[in-house]
């Protein structure tokens, strides 16, 4: 009864669609209605040529059954979750609310997406039993990747239809559930448009540069690439006076808010000028190619002219660089100024705004973190430029001191008792809650000192006799010490009582993949031993791993790359977060895998159940994974390319990852052997033919380049097995061999290290 | 010698690979639709046929084991009748019409069912285990070149340039397309049904091509090339039958009959510029039946690609007029081992339709082949 096996989504605009379809991604049916006929087909059809795409795969796009609201409520009966999301009027929401009501059934929830309406005003005139049924959900944009979803409620919502919506939108959809108070603009808009109407009437007012404005409050701040500016033409310049008007009304007038002012002129006529951000002309940014080629330009907030971007690092990045945040806003300069009118304004706002939308500084950082991709949410800013500081300098400014911000002191909002991280609230400190099920390596680090530890691993006893292996290497790369970790995790763990381990880290990215500064460096001065060396290094330790006599779970989110997708190829299961973006992009670098990668690969296929018979399907197949470099946009179709397997789990909630892998790692602990090596027969000589048909056709086609086509033949020659026959079996060491002898081929090559030193520089692959 | 007859044609509708109506049907099942209702459609005693000769491009997967017999299991035939499945590529049904020609010479039986069929869906081109001799392939990598290559050589050998193949495609359509609307191809469509419901239309069509719609896609096989994915044939799933006794025994049983097997010819050249391989194939044919290109009414000449097309057309001097007038595999489709048994029919039924004379149905041969035969009008 509680299950939500059946959504309905009303209103196919880019909102209403990509909440239909994340609620197929999560595997509910979907019915997906609009007033306009043929808009809910149309949506679902755009959304399939969408990037970064609405579902995680082109499939799930089956789930969703499209109608009208005029011919098809009755689609709506076996709904058990029904979300509106249509124009914000709240008349219009209010009609559709009674027309809709006699066709969902007695325990449907009804929601609305507004951003907008109080809760209240849409549930006037409303049933009583409907409303006890009525909530607000709050989706961020876009839906599948936002992890954000605001839950605002009323006392009179029946507590059962708030935990089944609280349990599908956590456990199913994935999201981070923050509930929110019924008040204007919830808890992330509420702050993210004040900050963002802050920046941009203080650079008007302070004479501040577009770029010099997003140098200062973006990275120092710890706020998305796109910075402030960038963000606004994101989201769409148009929308601003919108959002501003509904705050302006809707928000009491001793609100800060008002104080900022009004939309500046300049907006107004880039507006009506077409000048709406991204989606139209350019907004404050804009590329210019009327001369073929693509350059950046930024306006002039004074004159309204465009020059070309000059990326400024003004002299108050280095201060935020020397001495943090406190640096930055303590810095003499005007670009400092700014800054700090800028920041302390927002954060003294957010401070003052406990416990009015919500009731404590975990909800608010999270909503701010996760709806609006801020590094830090703003009371862990208050904590690092520091409470006291804080209300010292707001004093200074002339501004008013929230009284939560006084409460705190000399103290901190965040404390860590070793067990658990407080918070501060009004009634003193208290734990910040973890859900059931929800296992955080960052506590785990909070409270306890590695088991083992190197330059960029640590070992972590997470509990229950599981260890977990962390990297902490730049961006995860592997390297010596990760292979030495796991060599000493294989031989240390199972005397001090360990019985299983996770792979699992907290950053954006499992992993980008080996550390291929080494192999330039190798090539570079022909140590070719060294280079030999490293891969057999790589490949003995992951095998070592294989066939440790405790499992391994693999726990990846982000980006697996390379290397990071052969360590989970090699881990006896893969619990794999849903974003999880999974690939052998080892040609992009100008090789092929070397740390197991074409065997596993092989070995995969060559087990695999549903493919078509003979010896070649599973040399093809992974011969056009590997050569394209396919990455898997999700974990979904990571199961496609079987970088994850049918037993292998994937799990919506990242909060949730660690948890499950754990369980997972202690249920394959229980009756656990370490698996049989594959024994592969591998077509030979025919089969390195048959492939470079299909390089001479890519050549030809101009989708590959003389090298690409020399990468392909190598690979080529490792995937048939060389010159074995397809009668024979050979062993997985004579496929690693074979993988170790194609990368010194590759190496040798000029055209290899061009790629792999332009890799290392620009972080983008170089096809030569 | 005796006299051999085509005396019944029919065909499943031809639909686009992969996203075509026949996409999700094994190859056997539509095969053995369009025999069981050929059988019934001609009236022939079905215990009265010797042998049923299938020709399909990729016997493997659901073409696999002797699909020629196991089409005879699902169409229902007398196990009395035999069943072979013969491979000559894109020749391969017209193949199994020469063999049952030859055959009834020999007085092995008096009735023959020769079909052919291939679901470009569901086998891929090369098959699911491609393994050429790496051997041979070192040293004459054209014995396994892609067909789309093949079709740049000719181009370029003959100088056809991308407007001539663009305005060779758009006119293959124009043809498709009036000869369905004006219903010639509604006798020998047959219904295949399948659990998503009944196929009854040519899915390949596009009749809304033109110079200019062609114009703007990209060269398919080679960057620098001209033969674009508009003048080449679509990968097509689909079947086609033809009914071939001896003159003397469909008269005995009232069969309608369409046209004579007047001479038929294989022959073989360069496997790189395969396409051109009507030319020497439809020459030996003409020859053994007496006639030259000026008599013939009627030519079906397979469309596998525009550049190949004009290039045979031009070294035959045929006269376009008489060329593909129900239009050809550009527009139709071209279900590699259906082909031959639907044009070698299609000509067969035009030459009735218009009362011509002699007709010529030819094609070129992946791997370096051609294959023709000469039909001639019954009195």
């Amino acid at each position: 009864m509680n299950e939500i096996r059946k959504v309905g989504v009303i209103g196919a605009g880019v909102m209403g669609a990509g909440i239909a379809a994340h609620a197929a991604n999560a595997g509910a049916e979907v019915v997906l209605l609009d007033v306009v006929s043929d808009a809910a087909r149309q949506a679902i059809d755009k959304m399939l040529k969408t990037e970064p795409a609405p579902f995680m795969r082109p499939t799930i796009a089956r789930k969703i059954s499209p109608g009208t609201t005029v011919e098809d409520l009755p689609m709506l009966a076996d709904c058990d979750w029904v979300i509106e999301a249509i124009v914000e009027r709240p008349d219009i929401k209010q009609e559709l609310y009674r027309a809709i009501a006699p066709h969902l059934h007695s325990n449907a929830v009804l929601s609305s997406n507004t951003s907008t309406l109080p809760l209240t005003v849409l549930v006037e005139g409303m049933a009583d039993d409907l409303k006890r049924r009525f909530m607000i959900t709050h989706f961020f944009n876009p839906p599948r990747y936002m992890r954000l979803l605001e839950i605002i409620c009323t006392p009179e919502t029946d507590e059962k239809r708030v935990e089944q919506i609280v349990a599908f939108g956590d456990v199913a959809m994935g999201k981070n559930i923050v509930m929110a108070k019924d008040t204007p603009g919830f808890i992330a808009n509420r702050i993210g448009t004040f900050w963002l109407h802050a920046a941009v009437t203080e650079a008007v007012r302070q004479g501040i540069g577009v770029e010099e404005a997003d140098a200062v409050l973006g990275r120092p701040a710890g706020v998305p690439g796109t910075g402030i500016f960038g963000l606004l033409d994101l989201v769409g310049l148009d929308l601003m006076p919108h959002i501003l008007a509904s705050f302006e009304t809707a928000l009491p007038p001793d609100d800060p808010f008002h104080k900022l002012g009004t939309v500046p002129q300049l907006l107004e006529k880039m507006i009506s000028d077409g000048y709406t951000g991204r989606k139209g002309k350019g907004g404050f940014y804009r590329l210019n190619t009327s001369d073929g080629r693509k350059v950046k330009e930024v306006i002039d907030l004074t004159t309204g002219r465009y020059s070309i971007a000059r990326r400024p690092k003004p002299d108050a990045l280095s201060a935020a660089r020397k001495n943090g945040l406190r640096g930055l806003l303590s810095h003499s300069s005007r670009e400092s100024r700014y800054a700090r009118t800028v920041l302390l304004k927002t954060l003294s706002y957010a401070a003052s705004l406990v416990p009015e939308i919500a009731d404590d500084p975990d909800s608010v950082d999270r909503a701010m973190r996760l709806g609006y991709n801020w590094k830090s949410g703003p009371f862990q800013l208050i904590d690092q430029i520091g409470p006291a500081w804080m209300v010292t300098a707001l004093t200074e400014d002339g501004e008013s001191v929230p009284e939560y911000l006084r409460m705190v002191g000399d103290r901190s909002f965040y404390q860590d008792d070793r067990e658990h991280l407080l918070q501060f609230r009004h009634s003193g400190y208290a734990p910040v809650p973890r859900a059931p099920g929800v296992l955080l390596l960052q506590d785990i680090k909070r409270r306890s000192q590695p088991v083992f530890q190197n330059m960029s691993a640590c070992l972590w006893d997470i509990g229950d006799g599981v260890a977990c292996l962390e990297f902490t290497s730049k961006m995860n790369s592997l390297n010596p010490f990760i292979l030495a970790m796991i060599d000493k995790a294989v031989s240390g763990l199972p005397s001090r009582g360990f019985k299983a381990m996770v792979i699992h880290n907290e950053s954006a990215n499992f992993s980008v993949g080996a550390n291929i500064a080494l192999l330039l460096y190798g090539a570079k001065f022909r140590l070719w031993p060294l280079v030999n060396w490293m891969l057999k290094r790589g490949q003995d330790t992951f095998q070592r791993m294989r066939f440790a006599p405790f499992p391994v779970v693999g726990a990846p989110s982000g980006m697996a790359l390379g290397g990071g997708c052969e360590m989970l190829l090699h881990c006896d299961a893969v619990v794999a977060h849903a974003e999880s973006y999974i690939g052998l992009v080892e040609a992009g670098v100008g090789i092929v895998p070397g740390w197991g990668g074409c065997k596993e690969l092989l070995g995969r296929w060559t087990s695999c159940k549903d493919r078509p018979g003979g010896p070649m399907p599973p040399v093809m197949k992974t011969f056009e994974t590997i050569a394209m470099a396919r990455v898997s946009k999700s974990a979904v179709e990571a199961r496609d390319f079987l970088f994850l397997r049918p037993h292998d789990d994937i799990v919506m909630n990242l909060d949730r990852l660690l948890y499950v892998a754990k369980e997972r790692a202690l249920a394959l602990a229980e009756t656990y052997s370490p698996p049989v090596p594959y024994t592969l027969n591998l077509p030979g000589a025919t089969g390195r033919a048959a492939l470079e048909l299909g390089i001479r056709d890519f050549v030809l086609k101009g989708i590959a380049t003389s090298h690409d086509a020399l990468i392909g033949r190598e690979l080529a020659t490792v995937l048939s097995g060389d010159k074995t026959d397809a009668l024979d079996q050979i062993s997985e060491d004579r496929v690693l061999a074979l993988e170790r002898s194609a990368i010194l081929s590759l190496a040798r090559t000029g055209k290899t290290r061009a790629r792999v030193e332009q890799m290392l520089k620009t972080g983008k692959p170089l096809r030569n | 010698m005796k006299s051999v007859v085509i005396a019944g044609f029919a065909r499943s509708p031809f639909t686009p690979a992969y996203k075509g109506a026949l996409a999700r049907v094994r190859p056997d099942e539509i095969a053995a639709q369009v025999v069981r209702q050929l059988v019934a459609g001609s009236g022939i005693d079905p215990s009265t046929i010797e042998d049923l000769i299938v020709g399909c491009a990729f016997p493997e997967g659901e073409q696999g084991f002797n699909i020629a017999r196991l089409i005879g299991f699902l169409a229902e035939l007398p196990l009395g009748v035999g069943g072979v499945t013969v491979n000559r590529f894109c020749g391969s049904s017209m193949q199994a019409i020469h063999m049952a020609a030859g055959a009834m010479q020999m007085d092995a039986g008096e009735a023959y069912i020769c079909a052919g069929v291939e679901s470009m869906s569901r086998i891929p081109m090369t098959g699911f285990n491609p393994m050429p001799h790496p051997g041979l392939y070192s040293r004459y990598p054209q014995a396994y070149m892609g067909m789309g290559e093949t079709a740049e050589n000719i181009a370029k050998k003959y100088n056809l340039d991308r407007q001539q193949q663009d305005a060779f495609a758009v006119e293959s359509q124009r043809k498709a397309t009036t000869a369905r609307n004006a219903g010639h191809f509604t006798d020998e469509i047959i219904t295949i049904e399948t659990p998503a419901g009944a196929v009854t239309n040519d899915g390949c069509i596009r009749a809304d091509t033109t110079i200019d719609s062609l114009g703007s896609l990209k060269p398919a096989f080679s960057e620098t090339g001209t033969v674009t994915a508009g003048t080449a044939s679509p990968l097509t799933d689909g079947a086609s039958a033809v009914l071939v006794t001896t003159e003397e025994f469909a008269n005995r049983h009232n069969l309608d009959k369409l046209a004579r097997i007047k001479a038929i010819a294989v022959s073989g050249c360069a496997p790189e510029i395969m396409g051109i391989g009507p030319v020497k194939s439809s020459q030996k044919a003409l020859q053994r039946a007496g006639i030259t290109v000026a008599d013939l009414d009627v030519i079906e000449l397979n469309e596998a690609f525009a550049s190949q097309s004009l290039a045979s057309i031009k070294d035959l001097d045929l006269d376009l007029a008489k060329i593909n007038v129900d239009g050809g595999a550009i527009a139709l489709g071209h279900p590699l081992g259906a082909t031959g048994a639907r044009i070698t029919g299609k000509a067969a039924q035009i030459l009735k339709r218009t009362g011509g004379r002699y007709a010529l149905a030819t094609q070129c041969i992946g791997g370096g082949q051609g294959i023709a035969t000469v039909l001639e009008a019954l009195s």
